[in-house]
């Protein structure tokens, strides 16, 4: 039953793909399929979640495990408001930032500065709720130097850098995430556990998805193992003080 | 935490969907200024690009209609371009705001946000560009024969109209683009069909009197002849004809809306 600490409650979520075989997406490919057998679609019904229960409280973390294919990414998807659920309901506190793909929408012809503004507002951030938070990105990206110059002359290393360091920024009451929590080389690596666990204490949820147990266990406080789009198995992983799971920086 | 932590559980889509459009407002801005910045940048120019394009073929035409085929039309030049701007801000949007989900896949598939507010940036960019040139038409206006009626006065609301009309149709393209991912080809040559049963090059009353009622069902027909009627001739056309163009509207805008809301979910997972 939702508890008034919940920032994320996932309710018995169903998801039903349609898989279309020699799917046609053009009208000439309709017109073929009138005479041709071989050509005409069909359609199959894939149910790649089949009723999902979860909730996350303020603070905790959640690791989605499972292997390729067992809907942890559709899961995070429709936790993220971009899939709607065939049946069930989701319901979500806040801001929810996916680390899913850093620097989404970034433009390579803009500037670093320009991405920020443009990479922001994609959260329904305002222009001048952005100006406030533009030197604090900056700095923890590193990228002061180079903020002005299009990134497309971006290494990767600098734009995954500049990505993070968006997202972290924007306060999101709960961070979506596959496997990767941590960008750049070993020494950013640690500033940006730093700062997860930061915005952890301060009240911020992670639903993390993940392929390694050991990840799970050193960084989340409960787990859910999916399997071919049921929950297989489910627990809390009380044993470890999550001050030290988030890679001891505290 | 900081804003939201007290907000209550929501759905999680429907919640920043509707209510929160108006905080996408700057998003809105940054994409508009995008897609100008990319478009324009390193040319010297910039901006004035976008009117070489509609300067070259008003040129083009005024000489074929007023050299070539000697049109007795008083000022054909403001005739001329009363009515093809209007048609150059109807096809410009039509023709490139259809497929913007899917040059946005990317980003649609990868962050939430109202999915509405794709085809409004896509449209606000092209109407930005066009700005330039209806200033420019209105900068010109006294000397190529416009007088100074009452009926400018209806110009702004004329405008908006056409606005909403030709959303309506582009969230209906968008959404069928989508399904279909060679409608583009066909719009292509629909809207050259439609240019030449328009009369904007041409005048109405040419049109072989038997085809004028069917002609006059078209709203692109209509609304052309409601700028014609403001920017040219100084009187409105009939009631029937702008209580035409009125239906047209609020069904192209309702229908578009409809689907693209009954839709734009879905559609994510066709992109």
């Amino acid at each position: 039953m939702p508890n008034a600490d919940d920032i994320v409650v996932v309710d018995r979520v169903s998801k039903e793909f349609v898989l279309h075989h020699n799917r046609v997406d053009s009208l000439k490919g309709r017109f073929v399929g009138l005479f041709h057998r071989r050509h005409r679609p069909r359609r199959e019904h894939f149910l790649a979640l089949s009723d999902v229960s979860f909730s996350l409280a303020r603070g905790e973390a959640i690791g989605l495990l499972g292997r390729n294919g067992s809907g942890k990414s559709t899961l995070l998807q429709i936790v993220a408001g971009i899939l709607k659920p065939s049946s069930g309901t989701i319901a979500t506190r806040g801001r929810v930032a996916p680390l899913i793909e850093l620097g989404v929408g970034f433009h390579p012809e803009l500037t670093g500065e320009e991405n920020i503004y443009l990479n922001a507002s994609l959260y329904g951030f305002r222009n001048r709720e952005i100006r406030q938070r533009v030197r604090a990105i900056v700095e923890f990206s590193e990228l002061a130097h180079f903020i002005d110059i299009p990134v497309k002359n971006y290494s990767s290393g600098m734009y995954m850098r500049l990505g993070f360091s968006i997202a972290v920024h924007l306060e999101p009451d709960v961070m979506l995430a596959d496997e990767i929590l941590a960008v750049g080389d070993a020494t950013f690596q640690e500033k940006c556990r730093d700062r997860i666990a930061h915005l952890r204490r301060n009240g911020m949820g992670i639903v993390l998805v993940s392929h390694s147990e050991d990840q799970v266990r050193s960084i989340c406080d409960s787990f859910i193992r999916l399997d071919g789009g049921r929950v297989v198995e489910s627990g809390r992983l009380g044993s470890t003080p999550r001050a030290h799971a988030l890679g001891g920086g505290i | 935490m900081a804003t939201y932590a007290h907000a209550p559980l929501a759905p999680t889509a429907k919640a920043r969907g509707l209510k929160g459009l108006a905080a996408y407002s700057d998003m809105l801005a940054n994409f508009v200024r995008k897609d100008i910045q990319v478009r324009y940048q390193g040319a010297a120019l910039g901006f004035l690009w976008s009117l070489i394009n509609p300067a070259v073929m008003i040129g083009l035409y005024i000489f074929v209609f007023s050299d070539v085929f000697r049109s007795t039309q008083p000022h054909y030049p403001l005739y001329l371009m009363a009515g093809i701007l209007h048609w150059n801000l109807f096809s410009q949007i039509t023709g490139q705001s259809c497929d913007t989900l899917i040059a946005n896949a990317g980003l649609v598939k990868k962050i939430y946000f109202p999915r509405l507010l794709v085809p409004i940036s896509s449209v606000l960019f092209n109407v930005v560009l066009w700005l330039l040139a209806i200033v420019l038409l209105f900068a010109l206006y006294p000397f190529i024969g416009g007088q100074a009626h009452w009926t400018l006065l209806a110009y702004p609301f004329a405008l908006i109209l056409f606005l909403a009309f030709t959303f309506g149709v582009t969230l209906i393209l968008s959404v069928l683009n989508v399904l279909f991912r060679d409608l583009k080809h066909l719009i292509d040559v629909a809207l050259l069909f439609l240019f030449w049963v328009t009369p904007i090059v041409y005048q109405f009353h040419r049109i072989p009197p038997h085809l004028r009622e069917i002609f006059a069902l078209s709203p692109l027909v209509e609304y052309i002849l409601i700028f014609r009627g403001i920017l040219y001739s100084g009187h409105l056309p009939s009631i029937h004809i702008m209580g035409a163009a009125l239906l047209w509207t609020a069904a192209t805008l309702g229908v578009g809306l409809f689907v693209f809301h009954r839709h734009a979910d879905n559609l994510v997972e066709r992109l």
